[in-house]
């Protein structure tokens, strides 16, 4: 028997306009290095990662390949697929949807990683390499709840393969490495814990969720959730259209996205927020430019405005300010916007 | 692997220091290696991965964090032993290693385990492989380099040594070059290929180069004065060991070659100390007033050898130990500290006057300060003290990450397949003739267990004094100050940390065990003071509190922290009040927990109460102003000598 299983439709998400917009430009551009939520529990993060990768087109993946590889990539196969050609065979293609894969915060390091294959070990002798989490999120979103409470060597490692896009094992008498490039999703509460500022980092972009506060909103949330529990094929079938056009905006922009343009003004302006406010090292920088692109192409325009970095800036900024030591956590986006109000004074726009 | 394209090294924006020292050790292997420290998001790894591509004969192995010493060093070939019974070794990663580049990212987080065996190897050049039935031996000489951000924990002081060189590496702060950064990095990730076509050009002349620096380098000696410059450097700057006069005489030969000159020169060997002597240095001051002294002198350059030479040689010689004032370096070091004392004390005065005793009021922390607590319980000699997070435990619960196997003693919980599998591989051709089996056949004695290691930091509980005698003289800001300070050397080692706070009739818990620093600190920041002193009463819910801990995890390592003047003047039982609270103190001594007191009493009169309290409690004992003091020489010592 199988399950079908029903998801909310991202439309019909009420409010988190962030966090939804943050989820929206990694899907369009995985490279901006995924997001990381930050807020209380029951703000619909679960729902919308969800909901976001069923709205997604379908991906072609090489079939059978436990890394689901992209036939039309060459440099992204793994071992298998690319034996495989070499030996001069077609790789055979699917079609397959966007998956999120879960990593709760137990995983153990063989769990995530990958380990020898136990049952063929014993059977054979023989050492077979057995997949992991890392393996089934290639291509996909791997969603990590409270990724503040995970264990550290587990974080590690999963922002080290997060930002090589590879997955290197050396362990347990395996030596192995296969294609894991994933839009990397984390949620935290930062009452219960931080996470150490290298990690942070590695996030590209971060949002703050809240309850919503107006009471309007709440009854709103509280009416779509009785209707879609109520019948949750009719209220899909009611989201149907703006589930269509969210779909068909996401694969305009990521067909554009290459053909953004962005002066040299822009630049100058991203590099003088970045230097004002202190920032440590160059990922701000260029996760603030490659995200005010992805802005641009989701509005269709295929030129970066002032605008686009002063939002960006609210997405790449606040998790990466160096910490004083118990300094009030805040940052002042005023600056940024001072700043871009100055360059469109200049003539830019 | 996948990824061939790897990002230019000639793209790379900055970072000449950086890049200079990769592209030495490239050109002389025997340089040791390079530590490449700094903040996150300045292109440490891309540049050192980015060295593969300019010698095809140079690979760059990566060493990932969670590697298992068989994977390291090498174990038994499994499927030789099983099909044939013959015992082979499979090499490790060290072999893949050899004559190559081995990076290992994030170096300050590696296990404990991995590090001595990398550090084995790299002294030796050769790879000893002494286990399940197997011995065998192979060369492993390879350059180490490595990268940390220093934010997530020093690196132990052993294995920084190891580093031939080390460049701390910044961010760049010109607009123009952070501009071109980010118009490089988008154009590489729009068209890899393009982008490293592009750059060919420049990756092969530099390719070139360094194959002719390579080519050059044996003819490379540097002369009797210059040797002698670099034992007199390593000498003066108080460098442990002999590898820094080694590391600089290597390290100028590589400038030379680079530079293509036909011979070492003294500036080599200057330039070389800026990369090879600041993580060995006590301190770099004397140092740079030779280096000063030297500059202001015309350089004359002679050549190495030669009855001339050698005369020159001594009275440079001469001259150069008159630069050197035996100035002492800890008066320097001492002096900000000291600045911030008098500060603190004429702040002190000011509030002198204004109010006394009983009357609640919050006061805000004042000025925190760098601190790093040890615990008493850690001498150095312990190995189980270490980088990073203050203490490592070997864990028996099946958390933690695998390093390696033992042979189990009582029953076996947690099961290392592989190194099971291992042993029990070379008799599998004898077992399967008896049994006529297809499996694996597994016998108790092959059996191994998992060895894991967790980092844990110390679960540290505050216990703050905060009664009306603590309101006086500004007492409770100092005290907040360093409680705080004292949080945030936390933060930096994830201890775990509480805090409760006693005044007036009771004790009472303000925080739990928690990970979030910042918590602590909002509600230290909120904490009133006035009222009398329930000392007896603080101590006791302290020890209820760290058994509870204790029964909940045993793996913890309990520190109890006391903040106070030890003046109790609240009974607890109704008897004498600081004969119950000394009652206490030995309790918690006798289950043993390791404590540290420190006093806040700063009053002319001294009753030294607190003092006798940690008597009773075995604790380390420290007065609030030292703590301050000692802190700040320590800080500005660690900041000169990276």
């Amino acid at each position: 028997m199988k399950l079908e299983k029903l998801i909310y439709p991202f439309t019909a998400i009420v409010g988190q306009a962030m966090m939804k917009k943050a989820l929206i430009a990694n899907v369009i551009n995985p490279a901006l290095g995924g997001v990381l939520i930050l807020g209380e529990k029951g703000t619909a993060k679960s729902t919308a990662v969800r909901a976001l990768a069923d709205l997604l087109p379908l991906l072609e993946v090489v079939d059978g390949c436990p890394f689901r590889c992209n036939p039309r990539v060459r440099a992204t196969l793994c071992r298998i697929c690319l034996e495989r050609l070499e030996k001069g065979e077609t790789l055979p293609v699917s079609k397959d949807k966007m998956r999120v894969v879960d990593l709760p915060i137990s995983a153990t390091e063989d769990r995530l990683v990958g380990t020898l294959d136990l049952e063929h070990a014993l059977k054979k002798g023989e050492k077979k390499f057995e997949p992991g989490i890392l393996a089934a999120a290639n291509r996909s979103i791997l969603y990590v709840d409270e990724v503040n409470l995970l264990d550290d060597h587990l974080v590690d490692i999963l922002l080290d393969a997060a930002a090589m896009g590879v997955n290197t094992v050396e362990r347990e008498g395996v030596s192995y490495s296969h294609p894991a490039s994933f839009v990397l999703v984390g949620t935290m509460n930062p009452e219960e814990g931080n996470l150490r500022p290298q990690l942070l980092d590695r996030f590209g972009l971060a949002v703050e969720v809240r309850g919503e506060d107006a009471v309007e909103q709440r009854m709103e949330i509280v009416k779509r959730r009785l209707a879609y529990e109520k019948d949750p094929r009719a209220f899909a079938a009611a989201y149907a259209p703006a589930q269509q056009a969210l779909a068909e905006k996401i694969a305009a922009a990521g067909a554009m996205l290459s053909e953004v343009t962005y002066s040299e003004q822009i630049i100058a302006l991203i590099a003088e927020i970045a230097i004002e406010l202190g920032v440590d090292g160059h990922r701000a920088d260029i996760t603030m430019l490659k995200t005010a692109i992805v802005l641009a192409a989701m509005e269709g325009r295929k030129e970066v405005k002032g605008a686009d970095v002063a939002e960006a800036a609210a997405f790449v900024l606040p998790h990466r300010m160096k910490r004083k030591p118990f300094a009030a956590e805040q940052l002042d986006l005023s600056l940024v916007q001072e700043r871009v109000k100055a360059y469109v004074k200049r003539g830019g726009h | 692997m996948p990824h061939r394209c790897v990002y230019p090294f000639t793209a790379i924006v900055g970072q000449e220091k950086a890049k200079k020292a990769l592209l030495l050790n490239v050109i002389n292997p025997r340089i040791g290696g390079v530590l490449l420290s700094g903040e996150k998001g300045t292109a440490k790894s891309t540049m050192v991965r980015a060295l593969s591509g300019l010698l095809p004969e140079l690979t760059v192995v990566d060493l990932p964090l969670n590697i298992t010493e068989d994977r390291l060093i090498g174990a038994i070939d499994l499927e030789k032993a099983v099909s044939h019974g013959h015992r082979a070794c499979e090499a490790g990663l060290l072999a893949r290693a050899h004559g190559q580049l081995l990076y290992v990212d994030e170096v300050n987080l590696l296990s404990d385990h991995i590090v001595n065996s990398l550090l084995d190897v790299a002294q030796s050049g050769v790879c000893v492989v002494e286990r399940e039935g197997i011995s065998y031996a192979y060369h492993a000489r390879f350059i180490l380099v490595g990268s940390m951000n220093p934010e997530e924990g020093p690196l132990r002081p052993h294995f920084k040594d190891r580093f031939g060189l080390f460049v701390e590496v910044q961010g760049e702060k010109d607009r123009e070059r952070r501009k071109e950064i980010m118009h490089r990095r988008l154009a590489y990730e729009k068209d890899r290929e393009a982008f490293r076509q592009k750059y060919d050009p420049a990756e092969r002349a530099l390719g070139q180069e360094l194959a002719r620096a390579r080519q050059i380098l044996p003819d490379l000696l540097p002369g009797e004065d210059l040797v002698r410059l670099a034992a007199e450097l390593a000498v003066k700057s108080c460098c442990q060991g002999h590898r820094a006069e080694q590391v600089l005489v290597e390290t100028a030969r590589a400038l030379a070659a680079l530079h293509g000159k036909n011979r070492v020169r003294l500036e080599d060997i200057w330039e070389a100390a800026e990369l090879a002597l600041p993580h060995r240095a006590a301190s770099l001051r004397p140092l740079e007033q030779l280096q000063r002294r030297q500059q202001e002198q015309p350089q004359e350059e002679k050549p190495p050898g030669g009855k001339e030479g050698e005369q020159t040689e001594s009275k440079e010689q001469t001259k150069r130990e008159a630069a050197l004032d035996p100035e002492g370096t800890a008066k320097h070091l001492m002096s900000p500290g000291r600045e911030a004392i008098a500060d603190a004390a004429r702040e002190q005065k000011e509030q002198e006057q204004k109010e006394r005793e009983t009357r609640e009021k919050v006061e805000a922390p004042g000025t925190t300060f760098p601190i790093s607590l040890k615990h008493p319980a850690t001498s150095p000699q312990n190995p189980r003290q270490g980088r990073g997070r203050r203490s490592l435990t070997r864990t028996t619960s099946l958390q933690g990450r695998y390093v390696r196997y033992r042979i189990p003693t009582g029953k076996v919980r947690d099961v290392a397949v592989d190194a099971t599998l291992r042993a029990a591989a070379p008799w599998q051709k004898v077992r399967r003739e008896e049994d006529a089996a297809e499996r694996v056949i597994i016998l108790t004695p092959d059996l191994r267990e998992k060895m894991r290691e967790r980092r844990v930091g110390h679960t540290i509980l505050f216990v703050v004094d905060a009664s009306g005698s603590m309101g006086a003289r500004r007492r409770m800001a100092e005290t907040k100050a360093a409680v705080l300070s004292l949080l945030h050397d936390s933060y930096r080692k994830r201890d775990n940390v509480g805090m409760l706070a006693f005044r007036g009739r009771e004790a009472v818990s303000l925080l739990e065990i928690t990970r979030s620093v910042e918590l602590a600190q909002k509600k230290l920041s909120e904490l009133p003071t006035g009222g009398r002193t329930p000392l007896a009463a603080g101590l006791e819910l302290a020890y209820t509190k760290l058994k509870g801990y204790r029964a909940k995890d045993p793996g913890i390592i309990p520190l109890l922290v006391l903040v106070s003047d030890g003046r109790a003047n609240v009974s607890l039982q109704g008897g004498d009040p600081l004969e119950e609270a000394k009652a206490l103190g030995r309790c918690l001594r006798a289950a043993g927990f390791s404590s540290l007191v420190i006093d806040t009493e700063q009053d002319d009169l001294e009753l030294g109460l607190a003092r006798q309290l940690a008597g009773e409690m075995g604790a380390r004992y420290i007065k609030l102003q030292e703590l301050r003091a000692g802190g700040i020489a320590e800080a500005v010592r660690r900041t000169l000598s990276q």
